[in-house]
């Protein structure tokens, strides 16, 4: 008899995110390669190697079947003698062929400040050094879409120089997922309760579960997402509270 | 600069009668000024990398620049290391925003205080159902700064910068856009509103309606944007009204 596999929801949610945690990898190489060959050439890491990146980005970018829609680095304020604030980011958007440059406002004072330094994207890795995945959320005076942002710290020799990062909307996100987890039932959430992706039009992507449907969830390795146990089919739900 | 891109297209921004699209790409700049999207003592890009990124051509952005000029808020400089750059000035800034006033009808702030009012409004009230604590934190931080503005300047980027946190926390990526939007727009009359409106007040408006959002009351957090929105609105007709009958005379 042959066995039909239910996929497991955690293993198909962990492929799909270290897929792109690979893609962040490669862009801090390239970066971290970069800065070492300035310091390796005794002078300081420069604003030329950060746009001399771009190529080997949006190569990154246009490569078969990635999910990523944007990828870059953005450099602690220090980084650089040149800028306070620097960031090389790469996107592709709608309507255009080739990747373009994000360009944000990093005037302190402007109603359009792009806060990087006080994003959790930013943050966190700053802070524990470790990579991180912020969403979904609004990335709101920049790219001003809903994505997931993936990131991880670099650093040479113990010094953080920033993080390497990619977006991923949580819609390309979804259909990846969906798609892999069959009839799997999944509610998938972030560490602030949001749902990131589920299988059930109770819950959908963005809401935050209220706290009476929080149910023991099943943390993920070395992410902030936990896998909720599936809801109970509305009858079963009905039946069950008639019970209770 | 994100703001500049596409056509000067709002009512707001469009002159009344011959003053031509030059003018009206004038106020977008002057926009831009007052919302700090142009820094003080920023060299603008050269005239034409200006007129690609506004999508006019180099002769409407050079008639545009000389309004500018004669408004003081940009200065140019010959020779070597000159350009233009941008000069803030609040009385430039009040000024402009007096004189557009002056110009538009009570319809069109009636409009785009509706607008508004229904963007805000169901901004917080969605917030109220999705809002995480990191975003409810930066909105009482926006807040609380708004309490200390130091001018008019500051506190009418932080409230927009808080509509526009509102929009993000709703997890609506088009309600955002709508808002930066309307910010966009609102920029050159809200000057107006600096003599009749304490920081105070505004902050304390605004943190009463981000206490509802944290306590997910979404009709009450709706309901307090929409009168804060009126209540602006109102301010700037009775403005608008007031201006207009003292210039006849």
């Amino acid at each position: 008899m042959p066995i039909t596999q239910t996929p497991d929801p955690a293993s198909v949610i962990s492929e799909a995110i270290e897929g792109i945690f690979a893609t962040v990898a490669e862009v801090r190489r390239l970066a971290l390669a970069s800065h070492a060959a300035a310091v390796a050439e005794g002078r300081a890491f420069l604003d030329p190697d950060v746009r001399g990146l771009a190529p080997a980005f949006v190569d990154l970018l246009e490569a078969p079947d990635q999910l990523a829609v944007g990828l870059g680095i953005i450099l602690e304020p220090g980084t650089l003698p040149s800028h306070p604030l620097r960031l090389e980011w790469w996107q592709r958007s709608t309507g255009r062929d080739a990747p373009v440059p994000l360009e944000v406002d990093l005037h302190p004072d402007s109603v359009g400040f792009y806060d990087y330094m006080a994003a959790d994207w930013f943050a966190v890795p700053r802070r524990t050094r470790a990579r991180h995945v912020v969403g979904p959320y609004v990335d709101v005076h920049g790219t001003d879409r809903y994505l997931l942002t993936l990131t991880m710290p670099m650093e040479a020799d113990g010094r953080f120089l920033g993080v390497a990062g990619a977006d991923v909307p949580i819609t390309g996100f979804e259909t990846v997922v969906l798609r892999r987890l069959g009839t799997a039932e999944a509610i998938l959430v972030n560490d602030e309760g949001r749902v990131v992706v589920s299988t059930t039009s109770r819950w959908i992507t963005g809401c935050l579960l209220p706290d009476h449907e929080r149910r023991p969830g099943v943390p993920l390795a070395e992410l902030p997402w936990e896998l909720l146990e599936p809801p109970l089919p509305e009858p079963a739900r009905a039946a069950s509270r008639g019970e209770g | 600069m994100r703001l500049l891109s596409g056509d000067a297209r709002d009512a707001l921004l469009t002159p009344l009668d011959g003053g031509g699209r030059s003018q009206a790409v004038a106020r977008r700049l002057g926009s831009a000024i007052a919302l700090g999207l142009l820094e003080d003592g920023e060299q603008l890009p050269s005239e034409s990398q200006l007129a690609a990124t506004l999508n006019v051509s180099t002769l409407t952005l050079r008639d545009a620049l000389a309004e500018l000029r004669s408004w003081g808020l940009v200065e140019t400089r010959r020779g070597r290391g000159g350009g233009s750059f941008v000069r803030m000035s609040q009385a430039a800034l009040a000024r402009l925003s007096h004189d557009r006033l002056a110009e538009v009808g009570v319809s069109d702030l009636r409009e785009l205080g509706d607008m508004h009012s229904m963007v805000a409004g169901s901004a917080a009230h969605k917030a109220a159902e999705r809002a995480s604590p990191t975003e409810l934190a930066r909105l009482r931080d926006l807040v609380s700064r708004m309490a200390d503005a130091r001018d008019a300047t500051e506190l009418h980027r932080l409230e927009s910068r808080y509509y526009i946190e509102m929009a993000a926390a709703a997890q609506s990526a088009r309600l955002t856009r709508l808002e930066i939007e309307l910010q966009g727009d609102l920029a050159q009359v809200m000057w107006r509103l600096q003599t009749d409106r304490s920081a105070a007040a505004v902050a304390a408006g605004r943190a009463a309606v981000v206490e509802e959002v944290a306590r997910h009351r979404g009709d009450r957090a709706r309901r307090l944007t929409e009168e804060q929105v009126a209540d602006d609105t109102r301010r700037l007709i009775d403005d608008h009204i007031a201006t207009t009958r003292s210039s006849a005379s």
